[in-house]
């Protein structure tokens, strides 16, 4: 495609360039791809999913053999789960409500439980969770795949998705036979482990995981229901709280050794008998992860000796030498730091649930160790960039595991492992460095789903790694997601976070931006659907079976809104609250709590608030939904008195059935958000401005902020298929809008007016990150110009007060493709809410959403015939 | 064509890359000099708002619009729903339309609404280097308007492109010059007659405003549009490498033909009829590039 500019056209009948040459650009870079990386990326395409059991397995093998238990709790537990099995397989089929008297009951005797065995137990919780995970860091099973350059597995599959039954594994259990069988996102297991799962494991952590023991905390029996209605809220940390970046520096500088001697020091000062087994706790979970490194050394030692090619018998042996070293103590080159940071991330993971462990700002703490090395002729730059790309394939290794119901809501089997590149330093310096277009170049070769790739922009950002970064998105795949420091920094400032700290933010999993090291943001916490408040308010605080009530000004029905979201925030808030402090009381994470400022110095667990920053994120999602509904009841009911509020919302309850010239009318002649500046862009900031303003009046159980975010996963997709029309036009079960996307269809004004009304939106009480999707033709961006342009695109947003973008700039045609045929199209990774994910492993719901997104309303020419209002 | 206090605008496009540097915002003035054969805006041509009926819009069953005609206009047929003939352009059709198949192409901007819109941009063009481009249509037919209007502009610091086809007395440009940063100058035929065929002008009056414009040193691109068939054989390059070396230009840039605009044509009261022209084999723009080069002047697509 040649840059000549185009005859002149106007817009309303412009078109796409008839050529494509997406395909051909992808295999030229293929050929590019150091042979290494090509034969590992090629293994991560190829590998079948697989459920992991090991965790599971030798986690209940130590509280089994290890952990007293009580007679009644064994007597009267195991007839409870039989019932409760045959309700829950039942609720998350129909999704039917269960009676609440059986909830209740049920509350009773998981309390019953909960007391007895706290008691019998004898010692505190998070002792004994860590001595299990010492259990399991001695037996896991140590895997070296052929051609990788860095080891360490983090289950006990090349792709694995662990189960986790000490958290919310259970809700697993209905679904366990088809697991291998089901349309989307099918997990290979065998008999004998599903087995074991029904039989053995998830009878035993029934009356002990999180799952259970948030009913009997939780204020409202009922919580249950609610969410498995999931047509209002979704709150995911049953499945683990995760969504962190870990210290993986202090891992680096000090070693585990180091840490230890910190915890064993501190634990000198213990004042209270609850410090002094939290040190404890701690003391064994260091010496446990200093013992896994050593595993590794004998084990690549003895593999070497097997090893009959003597290239890759060189490669083991170096890698004994570098575990002699590393996790245990400090990196001392490129290599180790390399090495040390993903076998810290897989001990993390043999704990956490795999969601949101994030690497942080890795081309900080890898820089020193890449240009000593470099000096002193230890690595070139070619080998730098296979270590990191071998790093790269290690993060694309784990599956998170979601039944059929949040796989609606979490679609793309993200396990979102952020690693952030550039931007500031705590002085306000540049901090972009080599390294940083190290993994840049890195992940251009390998183009896995996995980590995420964050890129930190600011006036001062250094012009090649904007266009390297640039360039590398523009190819598709959506990464780096790019961030604005101008605008992110004075968000989490407003979380009362120190500047200094607020500076060195990094993206927790998809774009929450977090303090690395220092603060537990439990980041994706919660989600809340708005349009769903905005439908209660306009049935006057029912359902929208209740007859539509009528306002008779816009404020009056702002102010229904608002006591609608805030009742909504709140009854989220108060059901993680309760999920938050059975963490802490139950599960207890005494690793991660090594590697989190703060938890040493007051001698507290990570999940009780020892952390040095504290947050949890509540999302909003529908934010364009609910402006554009607002400006359509304002517009034809106030401004043109076309109809009445009660008529136009019993309208949209029938789903428009008898008139579709009003809706055909809301879609097409009315102002909505992402033409930039008119009354829809007015709603939105106002909307956001509530939703914030009702998050931030909590504080969760550690003491620390609601942080309010717009993203979604895709939870748009799974409100949406349980919300009826709006008056926005959106007919009953579409998907919401993402984050703070426009609507599907309509950003007709291209992206520059998208990203200014995305923009206008956004403001520094969002805490907790946002998403925006910006869709781009991929011809519109080719050659050096394209990329220049698109750097000017996100620059131009930024100047705005953008916060964040992420570009999905992928053919249309390509992705009508892979819908048909899925099988030549295994590794087109697409972006959804803040993370990539494979085309392949989205819903068909989320493909069809992710294909009508892109053809309405991709950049430039192709904006479809005109005759929409926009003011 | 120009009011007292605005201009009728037929659409202001937004993120705009391929006219002029940077990003940039177009802005359709209505109204031209000219008729080309293949003209891209065919709704640009008249002066005066028009009517714009797009069949596959419309919402099967409805008819709500044919009442509203005080013209008599519209009738309850498809996809001919519109006499163009008879419609005067009232918009009273437009408002009950509920899926903006009916619409008036043009209507009045005042200059400070015009200014507002083409400001939003603005986070873009510094970023890029872009501005605004005067397009159309004609924009130096609205010279009157553009002498208020180009002043607020370049208050503001934009950068200014004119496209133009220079189907006008020099007269009327030259007082737009010193707000315009740079001039893309449109050629189509250098034989008179030739011209008038493809124009429905001759090109006495563009060559002698061409001429007066590069004397007086504006920055100026002059640009080709190659309609195949009917300007890019050997004798027009030929003339017009020609007529340009006289001038003392040693460059053009040729704009490659495309024909989406056909698909308009029904849509429209237009008297312009479809070439069914398809694209050049490939190659083409790179042989007219050398045929241009043959004679002395550097082309580039």
């Amino acid at each position: 495609m040649s840059s000549a500019p185009a005859p002149r056209i106007s817009s309303p009948f412009a078109h796409a360039p008839e050529t494509r040459e997406h395909g051909r650009a992808r295999e030229a870079r293929a050929a590019g791809r150091p042979q290494r990386l090509e034969a590992l990326r090629n293994d991560l395409l190829a590998a079948p999913y697989t459920l992991c059991t090991q965790k599971a397995e030798l986690l209940t093998e130590y509280f089994r053999d290890h952990v007293p238990a009580d007679p009644l709790v064994g007597a009267l537990a195991p007839l409870h789960f039989a019932l409760t099995r045959r309700g829950l397989a039942r609720s998350l089929a129909s999704g039917a409500p269960q009676p609440l008297w059986q909830l209740r009951a049920s509350r009773a005797l998981q309390a019953l439980y909960a007391r007895r065995l706290d008691a019998a137990a004898g010692e505190p919780a998070v002792l004994h969770h860590a001595r299990a995970l010492a259990h399991i860091l001695e037996r896991a099973p140590l895997r070296i795949y052929e051609h990788e350059l860095v080891v360490g597995n983090p289950s006990s599959q090349r792709i694995g998705a662990p189960i986790h039954p000490d958290l919310g594994g259970i809700l697993m259990l209905p679904e366990l036979e088809r697991l291998a069988t089901r349309a989307v996102n099918p997990i290979a297991s065998t008999e004998e482990q599903r087995r074991r799962l029904a039989e053995e494991i998830f009878p035993f952590w029934f009356p002990r995981s999180i799952q259970s023991r948030v009913a009997v905390l939780a204020p409202d029996a009922g919580l249950a229901n609610a969410l498995l209605r999931g047509d209002r809220f979704v709150l995911t940390q049953f499945a683990g709280i995760s969504h962190v970046t870990p210290d993986y520096p202090a891992v680096l500088e000090r070693g585990f050794e180091g840490i230890l001697e910190q915890v064993e020091t501190a634990r000198r000062t213990a004042s209270t008998r609850e410090q002094a087994a939290f040190f404890d706790a701690a003391a064994i979970a260091a010496r446990a992860a200093i013992a896994f490194g050593a595993r590794w050394s004998e084990h690549c030692a003895q593999a070497a000796t097997r090893q009959i090619v003597p290239q890759r018998a060189a490669e083991l042996r170096r890698l004994a030498g570098v575990f002699a070293q590393v996790p245990a103590r400090p990196a001392r080159s490129f290599y180790e730091a390399v090495q040390s940071t993903l076998l810290t991330h897989v001990i993390v993971h043999q704990e956490s649930f795999q969601h949101g462990v994030s690497f942080g700002r890795i081309d900080r703490y890898l820089q020193p160790h890449y240009e000593r090395d470099l000096a002193e002729g230890r690595v070139t730059r070619e080998e730098a960039i296979e270590i990191l790309g071998s790093f790269l394939g290690k993060a694309a290794e784990l599956l998170p595991l979601f039944n059929e119901m949040a796989t609606e809501y979490f679609s793309g089997l993200s396990s979102a492992s952020g690693i952030t590149l550039g931007g500031i330093d705590e002085e306000g310096r540049d901090a972009t460095n080599e390294v940083s277009l190290l993994v840049l170049e890195a992940y251009d070769h390998m183009r896995l789903r996995q980590p995420n790739l964050h890129a930190r922009l600011h006036a001062g950002s250094a012009p090649g790694f904007v266009r390297l970064a640039h360039d590398v998105v523009k190819r598709g795949g959506g990464m780096p997601a790019f961030f604005s420091d101008e605008a992110v920094v004075p968000a989490i400032e407003n979380l009362g976070i120190a500047t200094r700290h607020a500076r060195d933010y990094a993206i927790v999993g998809c774009v929450e931006w977090g303090v690395p090291r220092r603060s537990f943001p439990a980041a994706g916490a919660c989600f809340l659907s708005l349009p769903a408040a905005l439908v209660r308010a306009l049935h006057g605080g029912a359902t929208a079976d209740a007859a539509p009530v009528s306002f008779d000004s816009m404020e009056a029905l702002v102010a229904a809104l608002r006591r609608e979201i805030e009742a909504l925030v709140a009854e989220a808030a108060a059901g993680n609250d309760a999920i938050e402090r059975a963490h802490a009381r139950w599960r207890p994470t005494p690793l991660l709590s090594l590697l989190v400022d703060g938890c040493i110095a007051s001698g507290r667990d990570v999940t009780e608030g020892g952390a040095r920053y504290d947050s949890t994120g509540m999302q909003g999602v529908g934010l364009a939904d609910v402006a554009d509904s607002l400006a359509a009841i304002e517009r034809l009911v106030f401004d043109e008195k076309r109809t009445g509020v009660a008529a136009l919302i019993a309208a949209a309850d029938a789903d428009f059935a008898n008139d579709a010239a009003l809706q055909r009318r809301l879609e097409e002649r009315l102002p909505r958000y992402g033409c930039d500046a008119g009354p829809a862009e007015a709603w939105a900031k106002r909307v956001a401005q509530i939703y914030c303003d009702a998050v931030r009046e909590h504080r969760n159980p550690r003491a620390g902020p609601y942080a309010p975010g717009f993203w979604t996963m895709t939870t748009h997709v799974g409100f949406g298929r349980r919300l009826g029309a709006l008056p926005s036009g959106r007919r009953a079960g579409r998907p919401l809008s993402d984050g703070v996307s426009p609507s599907n269809g309509a950003d007709h004004r291209g992206p520059t007016a998208s990203l200014l009304a995305a923009a206008h939106a956004q403001g520094p009480l969002t805490g907790n990150g946002l998403c925006l999707n910006e869709k781009i033709e991929p011809w519109f961006v080719e050659g050096e110009a394209g990329t220049a342009l698109l750097a000017d695109l996100t620059r131009g947003y930024f100047r705005a007060g953008g916060m964040q973008v992420q570009y999905n700039i992928v053919d249309p045609a390509v992705l009508l493709d892979a819908k048909a045929h899925p099988e030549r199209h295994r590794d087109l990774v697409v972006r959804i809410s803040g993370y990539s994910a494979y085309f392949n492993d989205l819903t068909e719901e989320m493909k069809d959403d992710i294909i009508t997104r892109t053809l309405h309303g991709g950049a430039g020419p192709i904006r479809p015939v005109d005759g929409r209002a926009c003011g | 064509m120009t009011q007292d206090d605005g201009a009728i605008v037929f659409d202001v496009q937004r993120f705009s890359v391929h006219d002029g540097p940077g990003i940039r915002t177009i802005v359709f003035f209505k109204g031209c000099a000219l008729a080309c054969a293949w003209c891209q805006n065919p709704e640009a041509i008249r002066a005066a708002p028009e009517i714009y009926y797009d069949d596959e819009r419309c919402l099967a069953g409805c008819a709500r619009c044919i009442d509203r005609c005080r013209d008599g206009a519209l009738g309850d047929r498809r996809p001919k729903r519109v006499d163009f003939a008879r419609c005067t352009a009232c918009g009273a059709c437009v408002d009950d339309c509920p899926a903006g198949a009916l619409r008036i192409v043009g209507r009045t901007w005042s200059a400070r609404e015009l200014l507002t819109e083409v400001l939003r941009d603005r986070p873009f063009y510094a970023s890029s280097g872009g501005g605004i481009t005067l397009s159309g249509g004609e924009p130096v037919l609205h010279a009157e308007f553009l002498t208020r209007w180009l002043p607020l502009v370049k208050r503001e610091g934009l950068h200014v492109v004119l496209e133009t086809c220079g189907a006008y007395p020099f007269a009327l440009l030259e007082p737009l010059l010193e707000w315009v940063d740079l001039v893309f100058f449109d050629v189509k035929a250098a034989d008179a007659e030739r011209h008038r065929t493809l124009t429905g002008k001759t090109n006495d009056q563009i060559t002698q405003t061409l001429a007066l414009l590069l004397r007086r040193g504006a920055a100026v691109e002059v640009r080709m549009p190659v309609v195949p068939g009917r300007n890019d054989d050997a004798e027009n390059v030929a003339q017009t490498a020609k007529m340009l070396g006289r001038m003392g230009v040693g460059r053009v840039t040729l704009l490659p033909y495309n024909h989406l605009w056909e698909a308009k044509l029904p849509r429209l009261g237009t008297q312009q009829r479809p070439l069914g022209i398809r694209p050049p084999p490939g190659g083409h723009y790179e042989e007219l590039v050398r045929a241009f080069a043959g004679h002395g002047i550097a082309a580039s697509t």
